[in-house]
């Protein structure tokens, strides 16, 4: 075995860990005992060290429960809000259903109350039912590293926006007559965008598994299937592992969207000449 | 045994009292934990070797702490704020083990 170097710091770190300083004191000193003052010296580094360990205990434990408790408020408050906003839909799906049936009780025309019904349901605002043919749609299970046995990051396999446009225009030109994601009624000016992530019909979220319903004719399932849109999903579940299935349902019943409320435009006064004011 | 009591005083202190560290001072809390932790253990250890001196443990204390928060300070200001604590606490790592293991050897005799 070699000599240890001088220069070896590490090794000097390593060999000696106590300071000189101790010994220094000590051969000092000699034999004379130690000052008396030197003890509550001590006393106060230590009284000192105590309060900084337990401050630091303190920043470390009270750090941790607030983040996630902050966290905790967050998702009750998203919870209860989700759940004001259902009841208050229940609510206008209830009010709607009885301004319908008073509507239909005013017009004493049955032919211009069936022929308002028909409009309300192809417009997307009524409510219908039909056979027709529900697409699913699942994420990708996150991918596990086999070697360090972390979920990747990126996982390609997700649903996106895009994936549920391009179904639910693929719908619309199969002949669809009535469409909905999750039971969100398609409209006319609906959209399916993402925020953060998240996938929004008509500013409510939707989450996997993505269900996209839609009526139309008996042919509806094969037409899709046969689809350059459908075609492209079986690939996504061939290299990405999402899950896409299509079936054929009866008697499926798609709620009415909610009226977009007018904001700009107001429908015009009856004139009597009834052409155009102004 | 004054400075066990001390010990036990400041921690129940500081778990009762809740003083809050202002923002700028808390990076540097676990440097410093680190710091005391290591000047507790050279003192416990000198002390066993018989040459403990309190002049020299109160030193090596507030020493510790400002070198170490020094150290850590210019890291931040020089942007490797992160690896120059890492550094710290290696070194002073390093240290606290030397003396946990001469106090072992001292009170076990292995």
């Amino acid at each position: 075995m070699s000599a240890p170097r001088r220069d070896d710091l590490l090794g000097e770190l390593f060999r000696n860990p106590l300071d000189p300083g101790y010994a220094a004191a000590a051969a000092r000193r000699g034999d004379s005992p130690p000052p008396k003052y030197g003890r509550w010296l001590t006393a106060v580094a230590m009284l000192a060290i105590g309060l900084l360990l337990a401050v630091a205990y303190h920043q470390v434990v009270a750090a941790a429960p607030s983040t996630t408790k902050a966290r905790d408020d967050l998702v009750a408050d998203v919870r209860s809000r989700q759940r004001t906003s259902d009841d208050l839909q229940r609510r206008a799906a209830e009010l709607r259903a009885k301004v319908d049936q008073a509507r239909d009780e005013a017009l004493a025309d049955g032919d211009s109350a069936t022929r308002l019904r028909n409009l309300a349901a192809g417009t997307g605002t009524g409510k219908v039912t039909g056979d027709g043919v529900a697409v699913r749609l699942i994420d990708a299970p996150p991918q596990v590293d086999p070697v360090t046995g972390k979920t990747q990051e990126e996982n390609l396999g997700l649903v996106l926006d895009r994936d549920l446009q391009d179904i639910a225009n693929s719908l619309w030109q199969e002949g669809a007559e009535a469409v909905a994601v999750n039971g969100q009624r398609l409209t006319a000016t609906s959209t399916i965008r993402a925020a953060g992530g998240v996938i929004l019909v008509d500013f409510k979220p939707v989450t996997s598994p993505y269900e996209v319903t839609a009526i139309g004719p008996p042919d509806i399932t094969d037409r899709f299937n046969g689809s350059s849109t459908a075609k492209r999903f079986k690939r996504y579940v061939e290299e990405y592992r999402m899950q896409f299935s299509v079936r054929k349902r009866t008697n499926l019943t798609l709620a009415g969207a909610a009226e977009p409320p007018l904001k700009y435009a107001r429908t015009p006064s009856p004139t009597p000449s009834g052409g155009p004011t102004r | 045994m004054i400075a066990v009591i001390a010990l036990v005083i400041g921690v129940a202190a500081g778990i009762f009292l809740e003083p809050t560290v202002p923002l700028g001072l808390q990076p540097y809390l676990p440097i410093a934990v680190v710091a005391a932790l290591d000047a507790v253990f050279g003192g416990v250890r000198a002390k066993l070797d018989g040459i403990f001196d309190d002049k020299q443990f109160v030193v090596s204390f507030v020493s510790n702490v400002l070198v170490a928060a020094l150290i850590v300070y210019l890291g931040d200001k020089l942007g490797v704020g992160g690896q120059l604590s890492t550094g710290v606490v290696v070194v002073l790592g390093v240290r606290i083990f030397g003396n946990v293991a001469a106090i072992r050897r001292h009170l076990f005799r292995a």
